[in-house]
């Protein structure tokens, strides 16, 4: 199963476009490979693949011509068409549907992982529900987004337990603290994110992904593709797919990742493992599970996202009912205030470093101690650091080489 | 009729997966803990015990000081609590706005404040024990201490339900 997303959204593409696309594609990408023609769709489908996937072998050595900038260039040249459906949402529109009863499904063409969550953020909160009556909500809605670079750690952990902060500055991941509960997870362009938003009374942690389960499980590459006892989907036993959920008012997300052509290698040495020798942690923050990780064995990210879809449509379509609409949008194209201020947020020193749980910090049997609370020292045997931000003292020895 | 529980592991798989076990509500209560703090502030118990759409509850004293925290069927449906985000002594939180979280298997469930007041006191044994949200949610696991601004807020307050309510409401969800 490999259909375009576009053709199979709307049918109102037309011949000339779809031959302005090949053209299109064979000029923004010149040596990508060609499979047999299987279809008449497939150049599309190749741009598509081609547009989200990192290419393997060059993007990792080092930051040279980027998919970032082909992406980009892309994406101008997609936008400046108008012969056909492939429109993203000004402010107004992504406004207007938001607020309006009923399904969609948004994929953000945008790679800024703030942007990205500001923009679930801002989707979560303003979808309409009526909290008296919880089981009229049908404004089931899925988004898609790929991530730059980036670690991300649960709204209620430590950032200097789980990250190895220098090495993700020094390889040029992004750090964030997402508004959601759960783990870090680390995200490269080859990482699908998924976001399923519903009403409380209706959310199960389990549903979403044995939906995802069942749609992969038609492809048979995808036939070991399974849940493990923690709901996280799994291939040959090793984790590709990480969850988080938040619930407030009357509504619920899941979201998760979704390894596709990650560049694994590159994410060694980014996570902390649950012990590192000579430092003792005491705090009740959430701890990350450890996890193998691996890619899933679908061609592209697109190819997840098709089938993710597909899934979703089957779920949640009636027969009498138009196909759920699929709209596109990016930071240019549609960021409001709410967005903007919660990207303010996420980015912002006072969510990431001085936000979350209290905790103390012993190094080397108990020579040098420190307790935080909000990102403050409150105590520790030197009291040269009291009333300090931790960030500072982090960055100073003898809690550099540590940390 | 009374559902027969073959044992105490039913028992607990039907208190956690209440939409399971829709019989469950004879046997949950969400009615306040007696003998902890929060109904025994003051001697007579609260004044008004009321709770929220959003499944908190606020019993409210005589002197204005009034408990908030979340209900046994908030806390069964969301599951092990693994971190409870308390709310700052001394914030001055408005009506609606978040005053907190329970994190359980990966969820951060947000936790709002029923009526306009400001923080006292936070329950510093949730931070060691955040299971106490799930063993006790409406005595020990009691989340904030606070002074309402105005107790005809939490007596007339309209969008404030008895447990009379609120329990209907549970069953109205269920009946899907």
């Amino acid at each position: 199963m490999f259909r375009p997303l576009l053709i199979s959204s709307n049918n109102v593409m037309k011949q000339g476009a779809l031959r302005y696309l090949r053209r299109l594609h064979e000029n923004a990408i010149p040596n990508s490979k060609r499979k047999e023609n299987d279809g008449e769709f497939q150049d599309l489908n190749e741009m598509y693949s081609d547009m989200f996937t990192p290419n393997q072998g060059t993007q990792h050595q080092n930051d040279g011509p980027s998919v970032k900038s082909e992406i980009d260039e892309l994406n101008a040249e997609l936008s400046s068409m108008n012969n056909f459906n492939f429109e993203k949402l000004s402010c107004e529109k992504l406004q207007q549907i938001t607020l309006k009863d009923g399904k969609f499904i948004l994929r953000s063409l945008s790679i800024n992982p703030y942007y990205n969550l500001a923009l679930e953020d801002y989707i979560f909160r303003n979808t309409p529900i009526d909290i008296k009556d919880e089981e009229k909500f049908q404004s089931q809605r899925l988004l898609f987004y790929i991530n730059d670079k980036c670690a991300v750690i649960g709204k209620n952990q430590t950032i200097w337990k789980e990250l190895y902060l220098g090495n993700l500055i020094k390889k040029g991941f992004e750090v964030l603290r997402r508004l959601s509960g759960g783990g870090a997870v680390v995200h490269d362009l080859g990482n699908v994110n998924y976001s399923f938003l519903t009403s409380r009374d209706k959310f199960k942690t389990s549903f979403f992904n044995e939906l995802l389960v069942k749609s992969m499980s038609q492809i048979d590459r995808c036939s070991s593709v399974t849940l493990n006892k923690r709901g996280d989907i799994t291939y040959m036993g090793k984790k590709c797919s990480g969850s988080a959920f938040k619930i407030a008012r009357g509504k619920a997300y899941h979201h998760g990742t979704m390894l596709v052509s990650a560049n694994l290698s590159s994410f060694h040495g980014l996570l902390k493992p649950d012990h590192v020798n000579g430092i003792e942690w005491k705090c009740n923050s959430v701890d990350s599970v450890r996890s193998e990780i691996t890619n899933i064995p679908l061609s592209s990210p697109q190819e997840f996202i098709d089938l993710c879809i597909e899934g979703f449509q089957r779920e949640f379509s009636s027969e009498d009912q138009e196909e759920i609409p699929i709209y596109y949008c990016d930071e240019e194209s549609a960021t409001n205030s709410q967005i903007k201020e919660t990207m303010k947020t996420l980015e912002d020193d006072h969510w990431k470093y001085f936000s979350g749980p209290k905790f103390t910090l012993t190094l080397e049997s108990n020579q040098h101690y420190v307790s935080v609370e909000k990102g403050l020292v409150v105590q520790s045997n030197n009291p040269l650091l009291i009333g300090k931000s931790f960030k500072e003292v982090a960055e100073t020895e003898p809690f550099k080489t540590k940390l | 009729m009374i559902p027969m529980f073959a044992n105490l592991n039913v028992l607990r798989t039907a208190i956690r997966c209440p939409q399971t076990f829709s019989m469950i509500r004879l046997i949950s209560t969400n009615s306040l803990t007696k003998g902890q703090l929060p109904f025994s502030y003051s001697l007579n118990g609260p004044k008004f015990v009321k709770y929220t759409r959003d499944h908190e509850w606020i019993a409210a004293h005589e002197d204005g000081v009034a408990f908030i925290g979340i209900t046994k069927y908030a806390s069964d449906s969301l599951g092990d609590a693994t971190y409870i985000e308390l709310p700052e002594p001394n914030s001055e939180i408005e009506k609606g706005e978040s005053m907190g979280s329970v994190e359980s298997v990966k969820s951060a469930s947000e936790i709002y404040q029923p009526v306009n007041g400001e923080i006292l006191e936070v329950n510093t044994a949730l931070e060691n024990k955040p299971q106490l949200i799930n063993e006790d949610p409406l005595g020990l696991g009691w989340i904030a201490k606070m002074r309402v601004a105005d107790l005809k807020d939490i007596e007339q307050g309209e969008d404030l339900l008895s447990l009379e309510q609120y329990e209907e409401s549970l069953k109205h969800d269920d009946e899907e």
